[in-house]
């Protein structure tokens, strides 16, 4: 049960989606910390519609190259940065079938993203079979919001946003090949005539040879209270729209090169969404596991 | 060794993105037909008057282009002469077919226009009318009509419009390619999204289009159309 615990502290910790924070289910211990740095991107040219359905749409890519710290600044509290260092969104070229000509050429803006910055809360005692966290998140708009001829390119949505959530993780297993779940759901307050959120966050995770790889998935969903202006007053699009909903399922492994060095890979697939890409993400990452 | 394979697989997944977000080619299927039409065809030629018939050819691509091996032709002569660049006579009363035609590759475009020779010449109508339909899974459509005052155009959408506000960027075009925004005419964005409304379109003859165009242009998509019916 022990060991069951020191896994979950550890590793609770990878969830990245869709540039928000998916801490783990307990805080990091004093000194102690987990750094990542990651590849994300997705290029879409399917849309959800307001109606569900699917509607084509120019082909959109959109990278970001971050850096995911989390340390424990006491045995309760724990910082997390989430920090784009590099995002590259982009619209193709249009072509035209009949003549080959280009009817417009294709654009790219390249900047930072919008990065978080969080402190999670240890609410139950390390050594309890159930750990319940807080976590608090500030979505800071340091991304470009209104980028490219028609300032649709973004890598960002241009509105600060609070975002509190509660988390609840626990040990699914014991022995050589442990499992562990967590719930995580909150509220994401935002700004700027953006519509407030509700998100829920399922996660399990088991470990497989021997401490060597984690498989985890995780269902995302959020949902919009389409408390904010309309989607026609805010030139936004993408993942970054007004009044988006998505569901989504991730799958994630993990395999530790070392004791405390390893690679990560994921894929997200939505499920369901409206006013937002209906296109697979995908990240790679390189992480440091300070045991 | 570890250390190694860790920072060989850092610059192998840098260098393998850096390929995939380079910028490509989407291709927009915009072929249209081939169009010929008279675009100042009037009901009516006073007697023994003169009229130039003038018209328009749109490419596949509904861009205005050059036709060749135009022709013009009465199927009455004895009431309405024509000669091969448009010229007409109204000769005497009654009523003929004005026949423009154009070969383009081997393919023979054509467009007709009745006309009355009567006391006085009467241009044709100033206002045209369509319906405006979804071609996508956002709610939109509606009726519209058009109407030429002076050089300018007034757009009204009646009372059965409706349209999503869920669209980030909806944008109004009149065009003749409904495929593309390319080499249309941008009237407005769209901030009414149901009932009825009305655009003035500055410098812009009722004849020079031949669809209303709605397009998301943050997401570049095609959401629906209206064709301009005379």
């Amino acid at each position: 049960m022990r060991q069951v615990k020191y896994y979950l502290t550890i590793l609770l910790l990878h969830g990245l989606f869709l540039q928000s924070l998916w801490a783990g289910g307990w805080p990091q211990p004093k000194g102690k910390g987990y750094f990542k740095l990651s590849e994300w991107w997705m290029i879409a040219d399917k849309h959800y519609t307001d109606t569900g359905l699917k509607d084509p749409n120019i082909t959109s890519g959109l990278f970001t190259t971050s850096l995911y710290a989390e340390y424990g600044l006491s045995n309760r509290i724990t910082g997390i940065v989430y920090f784009p260092v590099f995002s590259r969104n982009y619209f193709n070229n249009q072509i035209s079938g009949t003549t080959g000509e280009t009817l417009k050429s294709g654009e790219a803006i390249n900047s930072i993203g919008d990065p978080n910055v969080g402190v999670k809360i240890g609410l139950t005692q390390a050594d309890r079979g159930i750990v319940l966290s807080s976590i608090l998140t500030l979505g800071l708009p340091l991304g470009e919001s209104a980028g490219g001829v028609d300032g649709a390119l973004q890598t960002g949505d241009g509105e600060f946003n609070q975002m509190l959530q509660m988390e609840l993780g626990f040990g699914l297993g014991s022995g050589s090949s442990p499992s562990y779940g967590k719930v995580t759901s909150g509220f994401n307050n935002r700004t700027k005539g953006f519509s407030d959120e509700f998100r829920l966050h399922v996660e399990l995770g088991k470990n497989l040879f021997n401490n060597r790889v984690w498989l985890i998935g995780r269902l995302n969903m959020i949902e919009s209270l389409k408390n904010g202006k309309d989607a026609s007053q805010v030139i936004t699009s993408g993942i970054f729209a007004n009044n988006t909903e998505v569901t989504s399922l991730q799958v994630e492994a993990n395999y530790y090169i070392t004791e405390t060095l390893g690679i990560s890979a994921s894929i997200s697939s939505p499920l369901r969404g409206e006013i937002t890409y209906a296109a697979n993400a995908y990240e790679v990452g390189f992480f440091v596991d300070m045991k | 060794m570890s250390s190694k394979i860790f920072v060989a697989s850092i610059l192998v997944t840098l260098l393998s993105v850096t390929f995939i977000s380079c910028i490509g080619d989407d291709i927009v299927f915009d072929e249209v037909v081939e169009t010929i039409r008279i675009t100042n065809a009037p009901d009516t030629l006073a007697l023994d008057s003169e009229y130039r018939f003038e018209y328009i050819y749109l490419d596949k691509t509904g861009n205005e282009g050059q036709a060749i091996n135009v022709k013009w032709q009465s199927s009455d002569p004895e009431v309405i002469d024509i000669s091969q660049d448009g010229n007409a006579n109204a000769l005497q009363s009654g009523r003929a077919t004005i026949e423009v035609t154009a070969l383009i590759d081997g393919v023979e475009l054509l467009d007709q226009a009745d006309v009355v020779v009567g006391q006085s010449t009467v241009l044709n109508n100033d206002s045209k009318s369509g319906t405006i339909k979804t071609t996508s899974s956002y709610v939109l459509e509606g009726s519209f009509t058009l109407q030429q005052t002076g050089n300018d155009l007034t757009l009204q959408i009646a009372d059965d419009y409706r349209a999503s506000s869920s669209l980030p960027g909806l944008v109004l075009y009149l065009t003749n390619n409904p495929n593309t925004i390319e080499g249309s005419l941008e009237i407005s964005p769209v901030t009414v999204f149901n009932g009825a409304h009305e655009y003035l379109i500055e410098n812009v003859d009722i004849e020079e289009y031949g669809y209303l165009l709605y397009f998301c242009k943050p997401f570049r998509v095609k959401v629906g159309d209206g064709k301009i019916n005379d």
